[in-house]
């Protein structure tokens, strides 16, 4: 089975990132990892080879520095990764990157001699939240996907995946190649170990430039124009209940919250 | 401040750092007051290879130089000494059988150490600590093998370790030339667990007595030569010493950052304690202490890496950073004041924890032995 992981480097997610005076994302000097769903998607992926067999290919696209992403996925179930350089590319929205993607597979599958049977990516990066590029992608490919999952098994030739929902999760069947994108599941990403760590450095990782890829510019001038960018709102101080009694306590806030249309 | 890296080094430093910041720092205090084992901790600890670090390539090892690996102690004693002993005890026994074993038993104990099991040493019994030549395990020559006798205590891992080597009196007359190291693996009949050590410190790792009731070993498990047992645990010991040394650090190291965080936190006479010039002082005096150990464990590594003489150096490394781990760990009771001293906080555990720096794998005591004999044989 051939599997590929679409990754982004972004802005350590437990930092919390300001605007700079020029109204950009203060990021200098924030350490760069990769996008936490890429992880739970890869480790679902790995987890998916190891009760089965095949290999996972990993993918990102950005600046020479986001191979340190790649390399962290080499040590924890990848076995093969490519960049592709945003040289040239421009400014990026979801429905370019979907594209750029979707050519980027094309190439890889070419590279590969193999075509991918699933396509793993996260449900949305941290950074920008968009949660539109696996989608975008699965529609440039012409294949199905299946969004939000938070487990996946091989059925049938093609896969069984639990969908999360707000209230549950929907289980869906699909043929495969198919696009998956995933949330939380109910692990954590494995740790490298000191082994795979020291293996995937040595693992080289092909370069494939916006010629190789034979992307048509008007297809990679992004339609979703960025106008301003601000800070969330402050939090505001909360209610102190401090009622005498248990009681009293719960009544209050049981009027506060009538108060506030919570009910 | 810190080690110069390889870019390696960096790599494999900085997911030690994210693990036990992730999975050990928090839950290992828990832990410590409890006394109970961090059973899972350790096995993922394990599974990621961090009580295999010093397993050498060419028998399945990653390959880790040095420098790294001290770094690697540090990150590990930084986030619970306790972690960190249990990691580098199975390091300390694997050592002997690297020293002195033969192809087969040394591959048979890398083997066991890569996949995630643990080691531990034996040297220690009630009356022979630092005075080894007063060992009253024996271990009596027949025409099948050997037959062990005698009680170990104070073993790290004792109770969780897959293999022990085990040192014992092949010939009493002749003192510590007489002493000889065997492997036991665990379940070996007449091999027994005895009482688990209630401990001021490093209360995350598993110390216990090892009883050995008519042990019987074949020939094949003692290492090198009867009567090699002193020099290999001498030699383990300026091996693993510097190594110490680092968790010593680690601790020191911990206790400078707990001490930045309170006193940027903590507001008298209307500024942050930081700003006062008498915390300031104690701050950089904790910083000089570490740092000079850091240094001093490096020279050790590196002397020991590049095929240079090494024991005096490791002897200093291990005896200084135990010691100032100490003073450090003090110093940052002093700032936290009343909360330092509260279990509620951090540091009065770091004190706990450093306190045993200075005691075991040979006391300070033995360690400024062997610099005086270094010194005055030097001139």
């Amino acid at each position: 089975m051939e599997i590929l992981v679409c990754v982004k480097q972004v802005p350590d997610d437990s930092v919390k990132i300001g605007l700079n005076s020029s109204g950009k994302p203060a990021v200098d000097g924030v350490t760069m990892v990769a996008n936490a769903f890429d992880t739970y998607a890869l480790e679902m992926a790995t987890r998916l080879k190891e009760a089965n067999e095949g290999t996972i290919t990993v993918v990102a696209i950005g600046p020479e520095k986001a191979k340190d992403a790649l390399k962290s996925c080499l040590a924890v179930g990848a076995s093969k990764a490519y960049i592709v350089n945003e040289d040239g590319l421009g400014d990026m929205d979801s429905l370019t990157t979907g594209y750029t993607l979707s050519k980027a597979v094309a190439k890889i599958e070419e590279l590969n001699g193999a075509k991918f049977d699933i396509i793993f990516c996260g449900k949305e990066t941290t950074d920008c939240t968009t949660g539109m590029v696996g989608a975008q992608l699965a529609e440039r490919l012409g294949i199905g996907c299946v969004t939000g999952i938070v487990d996946i098994e091989l059925k049938d030739g093609g896969i069984s995946v639990k969908q999360e929902t707000e209230e549950g999760y929907n289980v869906v069947e699909t043929s495969l190649p198919a696009v998956v994108t995933v949330n939380k599941p109910a692990y954590d990403p494995r740790y490298p170990t000191m082994k795979s760590k020291m293996a995937a450095r040595k693992i080289p990782i092909g370069e494939i430039s916006k010629a190789d890829l034979g992307v048509e510019d008007d297809k990679i001038v992004p339609s979703v124009k960025v106008i301003s960018l601000s800070e969330p709102p402050k939090k505001q101080a909360g209610v102190k209940i401090n009622e005498k009694t248990f009681e009293d306590t719960m009544a209050k806030a049981m009027e506060i919250l009538k108060d506030a249309k919570v009910f | 401040m810190g080690y110069i890296l390889t870019e390696e080094g960096k790599e494999l430093v900085a997911t030690v750092k994210e693990f036990c910041e992730n999975e050990v720092k928090e839950q290992c205090k828990e832990f410590d007051m409890s006394g109970e084992f961090p059973e899972n901790i350790v096995k993922m600890g394990a599974e990621m290879g961090l009580s295999a670090i010093e397993v050498p390539e060419q028998y399945g090892g990653v390959g880790i130089d040095a420098v790294t690996c001290a770094a690697i102690c540090e990150e590990m004693a930084k986030a619970d000494a306790g972690f960190y002993t249990t990691m580098s005890a199975t390091g300390l026994a694997l050592r002997p059988v690297l020293i002195a074993g033969s192809e087969e038993q040394k591959k048979w104990a890398c083997d066991i150490v890569l996949n995630g099991g643990q080691a531990a040493f034996g040297l220690t019994e009630p009356m022979a600590g630092s005075d080894s030549s007063n060992t009253k395990t024996v271990a009596v020559k027949d025409d099948d093998g050997y037959v062990l006798n005698g009680r170990k205590c104070f073993i790290t891992n004792g109770g969780i370790a897959d293999f022990y080597v085990i040192f014992a009196m092949t010939n009493k007359s002749r003192g510590i030339r007489g002493i000889s190291a065997f492997i036991v693996p665990k379940g070996t009949e007449g091999l027994s667990v005895g009482n688990h050590e209630n401990k001021m410190g490093i209360r995350t790792s598993n110390t216990t007595d090892v009883v050995l009731e008519d042990v019987r070993l074949p020939h094949s498990a003692l290492l090198g030569k009867e009567g090699m047992g002193f020099m290999i645990a001498m030699k383990t010991l300026d091996m693993s010493r510097a190594y110490v040394g680092a968790g010593a650090v680690g601790i020191a190291q911990r206790c400078i950052e707990e001490a930045v965080k309170y006193s940027k936190q903590r507001i008298t006479f209307g500024s942050p304690i930081s700003n006062h010039q008498a915390i300031q002082f104690m701050l950089a005096d904790m910083d000089i202490k570490t740092e000079t150990a850091r240094a001093m464990v490096v020279q050790a590594v590196l002397r020991q890496e590049q095929g240079l003489s090494f024991a005096k150096e490791s002897a200093i490394a291990k005896c200084y950073a135990g010691d100032i781990a100490v003073q450090v760990a003090l110093d940052a009771i002093q700032i936290l004041g009343g909360y330092g001293y509260s279990r509620e906080y951090p540091v009065e555990k770091l004190l706990r924890d450093a306190k045993i720096f200075q005691i075991y794998e040979g006391t300070n005591q033995i360690q400024r032995s062997v610099i005086a004999k270094s010194v005055l044989k030097g001139m």
